[in-house]
């Protein structure tokens, strides 16, 4: 469990988290998004303890994060900023960590070989790509076995089968009744693996929802194509239906394609297209976010 | 405690910086060494306190290398950027100053006990080879001094370190205080006639521990002032690290 009660994080005359309250149930994998800038890295370093809040508390487990005990081995965090010493080997990092973590040497091996990374382990840090670099930080996450995972865009440098694979090992962690918060600035990455999603723009909470509610703001109007496009407009228009002409005997229609297919029926209409116009969930982000986008594009 | 204790040495032992430092002191002591016994004419070889001389001549580079080194185990994490997982491991900010403390003060110890080595090593071969005698009993004190001396100087550098953050401002800073900005001070004192004062300062109270000469503040009051400057570069490292927000 992750509880954010009224964060709120000044960089002197700088604004970074305003006044966000949100929490991570165990069992869910939650989602932090916003645009570049938006406070979500600060927000996560403060339930890590790292930054101090000027206003407001964050708990991990029913407590600020500096008063767990064995904290590598209740709460796993991956922050965007590397933090191995480039002239240490991976492995021997890992043992570092697991040495100040209490935690059974034998597990490094076993977390080296979930990301991979077995055969990489002996190299210098400093030698190791984006991708080798994301998967150690992955690897040290995993390494107490944690209960809370908080993950600050764990997909970048990821390819797309490392990033299908992170998907479903999260999928399973949360299966495990494990709470994990992890932050992206693209929705679409981030979509299919979690079940609530935490939006927040210029530090403030703009929606917590369940994924499945961002999905279904992502359906809009409906288009219909027929050749008597005129006469269905009309009868559309008798039922207070919002009709937009958009060419080429097409209509755009505020409502559902079943309404609209049961209406061209009854009234021997011919339609040669009935399709729902669909957002991407990038434009519903960027609709939620503010961000200038262009629908469609 | 313990296993973050363990954590930071092995930090250390697995960092090729740390052998690099190893070796400079092994050398260095080497070279001190063997200056000072071939240096010394044969009469005064047979002098007691030459061992006394040798062991704290040979020793003192080795509190510079643990001043560097304890500033460097600490400054390293905010260089590297592993500060952050490090106090994910150890939240408590308190607790890793003093784990640092504590490490700068083992990393000296170690540093000295490859010194001490050397510099036995040295000393047993040439000095039978000459005939001179043993005298551990002076050698002894000396390597006790200088073990003291290194300690201090390994806690007073992660203190620094600390403090400071930068690995360049305190490397550098510290270099400049010893060899520069404390003489200086030195001088001024002495055109004051507040020469006493002086080996109240930070490098003179560090070199105090380790001098083979006898002048300035006794060894028990070069400790004292030693630890007072150790404490309070300390208390800084809390304040300064307790409240940094790490970004």
């Amino acid at each position: 469990m992750i509880e954010v009660e009224r964060l709120t994080k000044r960089y002197g005359a700088t604004l970074a988290v305003d006044d966000l309250s949100f929490t991570v149930a165990p069992g869910t994998v939650t989602g932090f998004l916003g645009p570049n800038g938006a406070g979500k890295s600060t927000t996560m370093r403060a339930i890590l303890g790292l930054v101090h809040p000027s206003a407001g508390t964050t708990a991990v487990l029913g407590m600020p994060y500096r008063e767990l005990e064995r904290p590598l081995q209740r709460v796993g965090a991956l922050l965007e900023t590397f933090d191995a010493h480039p002239g240490r080997s991976g492995r021997s990092h890992l043992r570092v960590l697991a040495v100040a973590g209490g935690i059974p040497r034998s597990r490094v091996e076993e977390v080296l070989a979930l990301v991979d990374m077995a055969g990489a382990g002996r190299r210098r840090v400093k030698g190791y790509s984006l991708g080798m670099r994301q998967r150690l930080g992955l690897a040290a996450a995993l390494l107490g076995d944690p209960e809370v995972l908080v993950l600050d865009e764990p997909a970048n440098g990821l390819d797309p089968q490392g990033i299908r694979w992170l998907r479903d090992f999260l999928r399973s962690l949360a299966s495990d009744g494990r709470a994990i918060l992890i932050s992206s600035h693209v929705l679409a990455e981030v979509a299919q693996t979690v079940d609530d999603v935490v939006i927040i723009h210029r530090g403030k909470l703009v929606r917590h929802v369940a994924m499945g509610d961002v999905e279904d703001m992502a359906a809009g109007a409906t288009t219909v194509r027929s050749p008597d496009a005129a006469r269905l407009a009309s009868l559309l228009a008798e039922l207070s239906l919002g009709v937009r002409e958009i060419g080429d005997g097409r209509l755009s229609v505020a409502a559902p394609p079943e309404r609209i297919g049961a209406l061209a029926a009854a009234n021997g209409v011919v339609l040669h297209e009935l399709s729902v116009e669909r957002a991407t969930l990038e434009e519903v982000f960027l609709e939620l976010t503010g961000e200038p986008g262009e629908r469609g594009a | 405690m313990t296993r973050l204790f363990a954590a930071e040495i092995l930090k250390l032992r697995t960092l090729r910086s740390t052998w690099g430092f190893a070796f400079v002191a092994m050398l260095l002591a080497t070279l001190v060494t063997a200056g000072n016994i071939g240096g010394t004419p044969a009469r005064d070889r047979l002098d007691p306190d030459l061992q006394f001389r040798i062991v704290l001549d040979a020793a003192f580079p080795a509190s510079i290398l643990a001043l560097l080194v304890g500033m460097i185990l600490v400054t390293n994490e905010f260089r590297h950027g592993t500060i952050a997982r490090t106090l994910l491991a150890v939240p408590r900010r308190a607790r890793f100053v003093g784990i640092k403390l504590l490490t700068g003060a083992a990393a000296g110890a170690m540093l000295m006990l490859i010194t001490l080595t050397v510099i036995a090593a040295t000393s047993v071969i040439w000095l039978g080879l000459l005939d001179v005698p043993l005298a551990l009993d002076r050698a002894g004190d000396g390597a006790g001094r200088a073990v003291t001396g290194v300690v201090i100087a390994g806690i007073l550098g992660a203190a620094v370190g600390g403090a400071v953050h930068s690995q360049v401002g305190a490397l550098v800073g510290a270099l400049v205080w010893i060899f520069v900005a404390e003489p200086v001070c030195w001088v001024i004192l002495g055109l004051l006639n507040l020469d006493g004062v002086s080996e109240y300062l930070p490098a003179a109270s560090l070199g105090g521990i380790m001098d083979s000469g006898g002048g300035g503040l006794p060894f028990a009051g070069s400790v004292g002032v030693a630890l007072a400057w150790a404490a309070l570069a300390a208390v800084l490292a809390l304040v300064r690290t307790g409240r940094r927000d790490i970004t």
